[in-house]
């Protein structure tokens, strides 16, 4: 790997037409996904803060008052504001200018503005220090992960921490060998730390790298020392866009910084499937993070990780066994290799609170796709496969075939994403044989609206089970399925009843056998063969 | 130079086993995909069980994943005893459609068939036969909150159902008892628990009031050799085993015939009810549900008096 190679307008080209082709791809294929539930918690966050900055223009001094930022922003108020302000900018710009088709998309445009944007870092932090076919392989193996694809559509936290965790590592790691870089890195690492939690895991992993670093330098003799002032640049500039994106904080902070981080650490713990156990209770074994990237993660691009880490493994050594060498003073695959491992050792260990889905640990992604691009290149150079037939066709031949798997599995994924699983697992039903989580925040609705909109020509009522009133009433919005089809409270008061398919769920599909005196659904959404959503319909006249 | 080749040939080894690998994947993933059964498949494995069945067949999916598409085809055979069998009496055959070569009982069947990917199996199983459910009798029956000096009676009402959802509990049947109505949880009647292992159980809310006794009468009773009690907690309360014991007392004819006391932990459990001594005409049969400290204690309980077709004395699971 080199130390950095400074990039050109070609890479950049490169870049930005895997950023706006993502995010074309992203646009077109969103209205096939009903909001999840948590994205309709972000929703309405987000108009609160669209309400309060319309406030801001139309009476300033009452909206900077205590009362007015309360108001506002208490509602969420266990997530920092930075993406749900870019929710709120995205959606007052829509209201203004009509930008996006639905109103769906105007929430969730910024979401994957930051996935695009993230296959364009990965590419030029992949392309400073190994040859560009590595890094566009590395951005197409992210893109194309199928978890990461339906993740990248929504209007949540999880792609944009991934984003900007990767752009606090480039950041530190520019500021490095180029201290220009140190106030970038404090506004980046202050975005995000106003984006999600995740981002807390940080300076404990730039710590290490630097004093791996340092220790390094300190072994080869050489006066030059990289600097620390990356360090004070995170620690004063972080907080600092933490609190000043975040008007809940701007009252009585220290209470509120505390109770948001307290919320984290001591977080109520999900009900999660894995190996045909229902974890209510924390400790998840700690195979969950590596079993569950095995099982959702094309094998060939895990492959090609195991290998690239493997390739550069002298790299990767400490310091003590390590000749340093001129070409990565900066240890880059360290650094990879930190950000890589500690979102997975963090989910591992088992007094963290049960959060769920490969989400929690998606920050890591971008460098398993980088060590992928690394592998890919150092098996292209090794068996030697450019020089075959003197030609490159053979090695864009060979990236095809790698990156094909994935993007197979991502498109038949689609609209159906956090219930895939690839053939190691056995594919959908192999994984539900297993025992493994199908699906969770109810998004799946969105694949029934066709058939209930048919089933209830004339209007009517659906208990909506997992997918929130407020992702429904979105889907009304958008125009998915008929403002005469309410969300209904009581199952007893509906026309149809959805069940969405997770273990613990079972209760819920007990209550409709009870509501309605049968035990036969209406229908039985599949995927790949496997329940996904049962309806059933109500014998009778609804009670209301 | 001979240390460069070998280099190469190790490369070029792990080339080839990571384009297999690709391959694989991409083979995997439609042969996969082409493993699952057809709609066809199912409807006609369906038309197979639906041209057999008979009121006391039980219809179970394998793996157990398939039984909502179990249900979607045959589910208008099944009562909800039939769907979520609190025990097994009165349950003479059981069907079973399986894919992936899944099976729900190891014994050989009485009769299996293939039907393009789904497999129906038969085991004939000729136990006890049911002669009194006390789960659908339930209307039928007297309740009464008992007190010291005194007892009130719970009216058979028709009464709004609970809206439904997760961490709720059992559903409220359309008509309960309704002992008190600021105490929405004190009601009787017949629903089906998410037992601690999330499995459905077929029957009788009667969630205790405290120390002193919900009564549940029934008169009429016709006894055979046994009654098999059984009784459970919603999951959601008796995994945290932290509450208090359930107590079940059964009394037949005024005489105490069983106590259960149902700790946190133990699942759908009980006992049976030896009854072959007792003189064969109708009883009156009482059950009772105590808690010293009766929050969270979401107890539904099921009882079957039953006879058995075979000599030596019936079966249950």
């Amino acid at each position: 790997m080199n130390d950095a190679r400074a990039l050109n307008g070609r890479d950049h080209l490169i870049g930005a037409a895997l950023c706006i082709g993502y995010l074309l791809l992203l646009t077109g294929t969103a209205s096939d996904l009903a909001m999840s539930r948590d994205e309709s918690f972000y929703v309405h966050a987000a108009k609160n803060a669209a309400n309060w900055m319309s406030q801001i223009s139309s009476d300033p001094s009452s909206a900077f008052e205590r009362e007015a930022i309360d108001r506002a922003w208490r509602y969420n108020w266990e997530h920092p504001a930075w993406m749900k302000l870019t929710f709120a900018w995205s959606w007052l710009a829509h209201g203004h200018l009509g930008l996006f088709p639905n109103e769906s998309l105007a929430f969730r445009f910024p979401g994957m503005l930051t996935a695009a944007l993230l296959l364009w870092l990965i590419y030029a932090w992949g392309a400073s220090v190994m040859r560009r076919e590595g890094a566009l392989f590395a951005a197409l193996a992210f893109a194309s992960m199928p978890r990461v694809f339906y993740h990248s559509h929504l209007a949540c936290f999880d792609i944009p921490i991934a984003f900007f965790v990767a752009l606090t590592a480039y950041a530190y790691w520019r500021s490095l060998a180029d201290r220009r870089w140190v106030p970038w890195l404090g506004l980046a690492f202050g975005l995000a730390l106003a984006t999600k939690h995740n981002s807390w895991i940080l300076p404990g992993i730039f710590l290490i790298h630097f004093l791996w670093l340092r220790r390094d330098q300190a072994l080869s003799g050489k006066n030059e020392r990289a600097s620390i002032a990356w360090l004070p640049s995170m620690v004063l500039l972080g907080p600092l866009v933490l609190i000043g994106t975040w008007p809940w904080l701007w009252h009585d902070t220290a209470r509120r910084l505390l109770a948001y981080a307290s919320f984290h650490l001591r977080h109520v713990h999900y009900t999660y499937e894995y190996l045909g156990i229902n974890y209510f209770e924390p400790p998840l074994p700690i195979s969950v993070p590596f079993v569950m990237t095995l099982f959702t993660v094309s094998l060939t691009v895990v492959a090609l990780c195991l290998l690239g880490l493997y390739d550069r493994r002298a790299a990767l050594r400490p310091p003590s066994l390590t000749k340093p060498h001129a070409e990565n003073n900066r240890r880059t695959e360290v650094l990879w290799g930190g950000c890589l491992l500690a979102p997975l050792l963090v989910i591992a260990l088992p007094s963290t609170p049960i959060f769920g889905g490969t989400k929690h640990w998606m920050t890591a992604y971008p460098f398993l796709a980088l060590f992928a691009g690394a592998g890919f290149l150092a098996l292209v150079e090794r068996a030697e496969i450019s020089s075959w037939m003197g030609r490159r066709w053979p090695t864009w031949a060979f990236a095809t075939l790698c990156l094909l798997p994935a993007a197979v599995e991502t498109a038949h994924s689609h609209p159906f994403g956090l219930s895939h699983y690839t053939p190691l697992a056995g594919g959908v039903p192999g994984a539900a044989d297993l025992g493994m989580n199908r699906q969770f925040w109810g998004f799946t609705s969105g694949s029934l609206v066709d058939w209930i909109a048919e089933r209830l020509p004339d209007g009517g009522s659906v208990w909506t089970c997992d997918t929130t009133h407020g992702s429904w009433a979105m889907m009304q919005r958008d125009g998915l399925i008929p403002s005469n089809i309410r969300a209904e409270a009581s199952m007893s008061a509906a026309d149809l009843v959805l069940v969405h398919h997770e273990t613990h769920f079972a209760e819920v599909d007990y209550q409709a056998w009870v509501a309605f005196g049968s035990v036969q659904p209406a229908y039985v959404l599949r995927y790949d063969g496997v329940p996904i959503i049962s309806v059933y319909e109500n014998p009778t006249e609804p009670e209301r | 130079m001979a240390e460069a080749r070998r280099n190469l040939g190790l490369a070029a080894w792990v080339w080839l086993a990571i384009a297999a690998l690709a391959i694989f994947e991409l083979v995997a993933h439609p042969i996969i995909r082409a493993a699952r059964p057809s709609d066809e498949s199912w409807q006609a494995a369906a038309a197979f069980v639906r041209a057999q069945y008979q009121p006391s067949d039980r219809i179970v999916g394998a793996p157990a994943w398939v039984g909502p598409i179990v249900r979607s085809e045959l589910g208008d055979l099944l009562s909800l005893r039939m769907a979520a069998p609190p025990d097994t009496a009165g349950i003479d055959r059981v069907w079973e459609l399986s894919i992936r070569g899944a099976a729900s009982r190891d014994e050989p069947p009485t009769l299996e068939q293939e039907f393009d990917g789904v497999h129906v199996r038969m085991w004939s199983l000729p136990g006890d036969e049911l002669i009194y459910d006390f789960v659908e009798e339930i209307s039928g029956a007297k309740v009464e909150l008992v007190r010291a000096d005194r007892s009130k009676a719970c009216p058979w009402v028709a009464a709004r159902q609970a809206p439904g959802g997760l961490e709720r509990g059992p559903m409220t049947p359309r008509e309960r008892f309704v002992c008190d109505p600021r105490r929405p949880w004190l009601w009787v009647g017949a629903t089906v628990l998410a037992d601690l292992d999330l499995q459905q159980r077929r029957c009788i809310w009667q969630h205790p009031a405290g120390p002193d006794p919900v009564r549940v009468t029934f008169t009429d009773v016709p006894l055979g050799e046994r009654v098999l009690v059984r009784g459970g907690i919603d999951y959601q309360a008796e995994r945290r085993r932290v509450h208090a014991p359930v107590t079940l007392r059964v009394w037949i004819n005024d005489q105490m015939a069983a106590e259960l006391v149902h700790e946190d932990g133990e699942g759908w459990s009980g006992r049976e009810i030896d009854t072959s001594e007792l003189p064969r005409e109708p009883a009156i049969v009482r059950f009772e549900t105590t808690a010293d400290d009766p929050s969270s204690r979401l107890f539904c309980w099921s009882a079957s008096s039953v006879r058995s077709r075979l000599a030596g004395g019936g079966r249950d699971e």
